[in-house]
């Protein structure tokens, strides 16, 4: 089975991120801090009130939750396809019998287990017991949630292969990946909860991808959308998933005739 | 059809050229200028299956741009390559997973890991059978003798022992065709000689198909019969080692060692040299002059201590090439 070597590339990157202990106690710490910022400014703003346009605190005190968890294991690498290109280890990729993308996504995805397990978990529940989190509104919102969530992470990790192709023309891409998070953090509702968005923003950020990555899957959650909504939702983030890596390998293959591999 | 069809391949970089200091870095932010370098010039060879070929030139001739175009890495800009009737680089998965790559001057191993993890790792990305996995490993850590060192992690092996796992690394999964690009850069003697008979042996009892590159000569002399001479891009030379032997290494050296100092008379086609410690040397073309013939001439005519016929090494030959001194 072909899996076999995507599994193992997996298994390696769980086991490499294992040796990373600070960088991990770190990692749930920075989780930890941030909601309880995000929830804290929120508390202030609604001071005595139930709710602000019929949003109420505990739905804000979810979502961020929701988002800073699943931020906390929806894992990629900006930079995997141009650290290789700079130092010419892309050679060494070219000569494996995978697919490079595949290897990449089994690289994300092993790293993504690890944090789901020890990043996500942990800081969930600390959150759950000192914070407090909404129940989901109902089993069949909560299975929808989780396969949203799937997509979501789709989404962005599409986002980010799209961007890293322009590493074949470009020596750096920190720019354009500076820009593009920027973009994910302050449109994605992992920030500032979509629904205080102003309309004619909320119209502009239907058309792009960014709502399709935290924000879906909280509405599904807490019950917010339904039924047709909820298909809706589901098919812009597949429309999302297709159209970025279609056009990601567009570039890919313009890209790899491109390639030039550094050194001797 | 050949095994590996090389034909009128091209391939240029791109170099970004800007004058030095500061000035030079401002203007190249707004006119960069670029200069085409000609890597690889329209080279064409073809080489059957279980050939073992030797591939040298100078520094930057483009011996590892045309490893690189022929592993399926790099993309040629024109011409077509083709080996077992893969277009190496628009099949590149399922090519690859026959072929072996060892680049000298880069790992290709897990630089964390001890070397038999990066092992593991291919057996399951090439998915090995495990039989033929161990089967590989055994017989061939034993050849390089690799025992004493694999269980350490790559970074910390010297260069000669992460050498020879490279090189296991890329037969672990029975390649029938094997491109080496330097695998004896920074080899020891010894580890030198283990490599050559190691890579003989593949040849001739597996009948692996292979291109070698290197800068030693002796690496050649005892593995390849058919060597390619590339330069500047351009194919030079292609034929057997013996052949460029015949055709430029004629040239002898006889040196005589006189009994007492003594004036030697002109001999047609001979060049000799001025005496040195009552010694003087003769130096002609063997396919003009008879070695026989001249050594009876000079020990009938004068009193001679000792008497040596040198003929030129390899190198010698190669640099004359290199240098354009003889056209191959
Ligand atoms: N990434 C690159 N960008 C620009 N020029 C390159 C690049 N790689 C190689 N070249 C140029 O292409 C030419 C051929 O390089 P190549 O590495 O193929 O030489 P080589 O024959 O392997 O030399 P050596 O014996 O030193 O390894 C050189 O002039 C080199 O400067
Ligand atoms: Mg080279």
């Amino acid at each position: 089975m072909k899996m076999k070597a995507y599994m193992a590339f997996a298994k390696k990157s769980f086991l490499q991120k294992s040796a990373y202990r600070m960088e991990h106690w770190m990692g749930i710490l920075n989780t930890l801090i941030r909601l309880v910022i995000y929830v804290e400014i929120y508390r202030a703003l609604y001071g005595a009130r139930e709710a602000v346009d019929g949003i109420t605190m505990s739905m804000v005190t979810t979502n961020f939750i929701l988002s800073l968890g699943m931020e906390s294991f929806f894992v990629v690498d900006d930079f995997y396809l141009s650290y290789r290109i700079g130092n010419g280890s892309i050679a060494s990729e070219m000569l494996l019998p995978v697919s490079f993308h595949g290897r990449m996504l089994a690289d994300n995805l092993g790293t993504a287990a690890f944090k789901l397990i020890f990043h996500f978990i942990p800081a969930m529940l600390v959150a759950v017991l000192f914070i407090g989190i909404s129940a989901p509104a109902g089993a069949a919102s909560m299975g929808l949630f989780v396969l949203s969530v799937l997509f979501g992470y789709g989404v962005l990790w599409s986002i980010s292969f799209m961007f890293q192709m322009f590493s074949f023309w470009l020596i750096n891409v920190w720019a354009i990946m500076t820009i593009k998070n920027v973009f994910i953090n302050v449109l994605s509702g992992a920030m500032i909860p979509l629904w205080f968005m102003p309309e004619s923003m909320k119209n502009v950020i239907k058309f792009t991808p960014f709502e399709s990555i935290y924000f879906t899957p909280v509405q599904i959650y807490l019950g917010k959308i339904t039924g047709a909504e909820i298909a809706g939702g589901f098919i812009k983030q597949i429309i999302w998933i297709v159209c970025l890596l279609g056009i990601g390998m567009i570039l890919w293959h313009k890209g790899q005739k491109k390639l030039v591999v550094q050194g001797g | 059809m050949s095994f590996i069809e090389v034909k009128e391949v091209s391939k240029t970089f791109k170099v970004n050229k800007r004058s030095a200091g500061i000035p030079g870095m401002i203007a190249n932010m707004f006119v960069p200028k670029f200069e085409n370098k000609k890597a690889v010039d329209g080279i064409s060879f073809d080489i059957e299956s279980g050939e073992m070929v030797g591939f040298i030139g100078p520094n930057g001739a483009g011996k590892s741009t045309t490893i690189k175009m022929l592993s399926g890495i790099l993309c040629p800009d024109s011409g077509s390559i083709s080996v077992n009737s893969y277009v190496p680089y628009r099949q590149r998965k399922e090519y690859v997973a026959g072929i072996g790559v060892v680049f000298g001057q880069k790992s290709q191993l897990q630089w964390d890991l001890p070397v038999i993890d990066s092992f593991e790792l291919l057996k399951a990305i090439y998915r090995i059978p495990e039989e033929m996995y161990k089967k590989n490993l055994k017989r061939y850590t034993d050849m390089l003798d690799m025992g004493g060192f694999i269980n350490q992690p790559v970074r910390q092996l010297s260069l000669g022992q992460r050498m020879r796992s490279d090189i296991v690394a890329s037969l672990l999964h029975s390649p029938k065709i094997v491109f080496f690009d330097e695998p004896t850069i920074g080899v020891d003697v010894i580890g030198k000689e283990t490599i050559r008979s190691f890579i003989r042996e593949l040849n001739e009892k597996d009948k692996i198909t292979m291109i070698f590159t290197t800068h030693d000569m002796q690496d050649i002399e005892q593995t390849c019969k058919r060597i390619l001479i590339i330069d500047k891009g351009s194919l030079l030379y292609d034929g057997s080692l013996q052949e460029i032997r015949n055709k430029y290494g004629t040239t002898r050296q006889l040196i005589a060692e006189f009994n007492e100092d003594t004036e030697v008379t002109p001999i047609e086609n001979v060049m000799i040299g001025d005496p040195k410690d009552r010694k003087r040397s003769f130096t002609f073309d063997n396919s003009v002059v008879d070695v026989n013939a001249l050594m009876h001439e000079i020990l009938g005519k004068y009193s001679i201590r000792d008497i040596t016929v040198t003929e030129p090494e390899i190198e010698t030959i190669i640099r004359k090439i290199y240098n354009k001194e003889v056209f191959a």
